[in-house]
């Protein structure tokens, strides 16, 4: 094996810290060199080994709530927002106003306040382009998932081969000083919003919801679910009837 | 993700909002970092948040044109290496640092298959057993994809220490792997 002088050159080839210049003459001298292709295939292999191991640990729904507290010291907590949230201009502003026109008409109580915060939540995930932090449309990708970032467990449920119903995927939230798992699924053109958080004694049946949207929920061992969307309540209905036998 | 640099001209008139804006999608990755560094995850939380604190009282007196990201890091390990943790394990730390050997080239086969058979708990046996100085040069270039002179700028280091801490970093992990799963005593570096 030779010891090229271009060597040690190669953990900078990999970071990509090379100039233009270096990078073309380096991309010629690896056409002919095998010793030197392998060292840089090794170091881009070893670098890709430490970037999936040391992404090990994820910051707590507790953390991000702190965070938020002493980022807004006088204000209520509000909608924990994920920091990968970015909305596209137009679409914030369409929804921002559909959410004040609510608001508006509305006025929700105190009492309302968790069922404002989760239609708020199904709105950011409909105008964001990141809507869920697992992707999968398998509910035992997506069950896994949540194994340690959440207090207790649920079974999403087993949707048949002809159901209308498809699981995209499922994120954390933070709601109410408390986490929660929000699951997507999409039926026809529309998207469904299922929250579940541990139950609390204030909880409650929400209510049927308002024009935009329909909000379902009910309490069932030991956990609460709301169901949100702006599909049509037979829709939500059937939804709920499957996670109902799902948990039961 | 690509370094943020708060652009001349934006500085003036920087607002809570704008720190949140920049700080927030840190939080997962400063976590992270803290996690390594403290080894524990009540440690690392307090950590996190008091570098929240730290820089959100200092946001106003960020400098223009410098790297936002770098900075946040760079609070985070100096309030690190300020506790009684960090402080243990800067000793550590010099005391790896004194005692280490620039061993010699050789010029053996690489052993990519085994690095690519190498699972994740492997390697974050490897990554732990490193020492301070060299994890959290590892963690910057590869896990947080930082380029050299951010890595500087986060850790207040020469960019040529970047650069040497970080070959002997991955030189360690190199080792550990193919110690492990081939079971040689000597083990090659490209």
């Amino acid at each position: 094996m030779t010891n090229c002088e271009w060597r040690e050159k190669m953990g900078l080839c990999v970071d990509g810290e090379l100039d233009p210049r270096e990078e073309q003459a380096i991309g010629d001298h690896l056409q002919g060199c095998a010793d030197c292709s392998s060292a840089v295939l090794e170091q881009q292999a070893l670098k890709k080994a430490v970037r999936v191991a040391g992404k090990r640990f994820t910051a707590p729904p507790e953390l991000y709530a702190s965070v938020q507290r002493q980022m807004h010291p006088k204000n209520s907590p509000g909608l924990f927002a994920r920091p990968w949230l970015k909305w596209s201009a137009l679409a914030a502003s369409a929804f921002l106003l559909g959410v004040i026109t609510f608001g508006l008409l509305s006025r929700p109580s105190a009492s309302n306040a968790t069922v404002t915060q989760l239609i708020d939540q199904h709105v950011i995930m409909l105008a964001s382009v990141n809507p869920v932090d697992v992707i999968s449309s398998d509910k035992h990708t997506v069950k896994p998932w949540f194994q340690g970032k959440l207090p207790f467990t649920f079974n999403p449920p087993e949707l048949a081969a002809g159901s209308p119903f498809t699981l995209v995927g499922g994120k954390l939230i933070y709601a109410q000083h408390a986490p929660g798992a929000e699951l997507v699924y999409q039926v026809r053109q529309h998207k469904i919003s299922v929250f579940i958080f541990q139950s609390r004694d204030v909880s409650g049946e929400p209510p049927a919801g308002n024009q935009t949207f329909v909000v379902n929920g009910w309490q069932e061992g030991g956990l609460q679910y709301y169901i949100v969307t702006d599909a049509s309540r037979e829709d939500a209905d059937r939804l709920r009837e499957l996670l109902k036998d799902a948990n039961r | 993700m690509a370094a943020t640099v708060v652009a001349r001209g934006n500085v003036s008139g920087l607002e809570n909002k704008d720190f949140e804006k920049l700080a927030v999608p840190l939080l997962d990755g400063l976590y992270n970092f803290a996690r390594w560094l403290c080894g524990d995850a009540d440690e690392a939380r307090d950590l996190v948040q008091e570098t929240f604190l730290k820089s959100l009282k200092g946001f106003s007196s960020f400098r223009e044109g410098t790297n936002f990201r770098a900075w946040m890091f760079r609070i985070l390990r100096n309030t690190f290496l300020t506790s009684r943790t960090g402080l243990e394990r800067r000793n550590t730390q010099q005391e790896d640092e004194e005692g280490f050997e620039e061993s010699s080239v050789s010029q053996e086969t690489p052993e990519i298959a085994l690095i690519r058979r190498a699972n994740t708990e492997l390697v974050q046996t490897a990554i732990a057993q490193l020492a301070p100085a060299f994890q959290e040069v590892i963690l910057l270039a590869d896990l947080e994809e930082m380029k050299y002179q951010e890595i500087a700028e986060a850790l207040d280091i020469p960019i040529g220490t970047v650069m040497s801490r970080l070959a002997r970093a991955r030189k360690q992990v190199r080792e550990h792997i193919v110690l492990t799963l081939g079971g040689r005593r000597t083990v090659g570096v490209k």
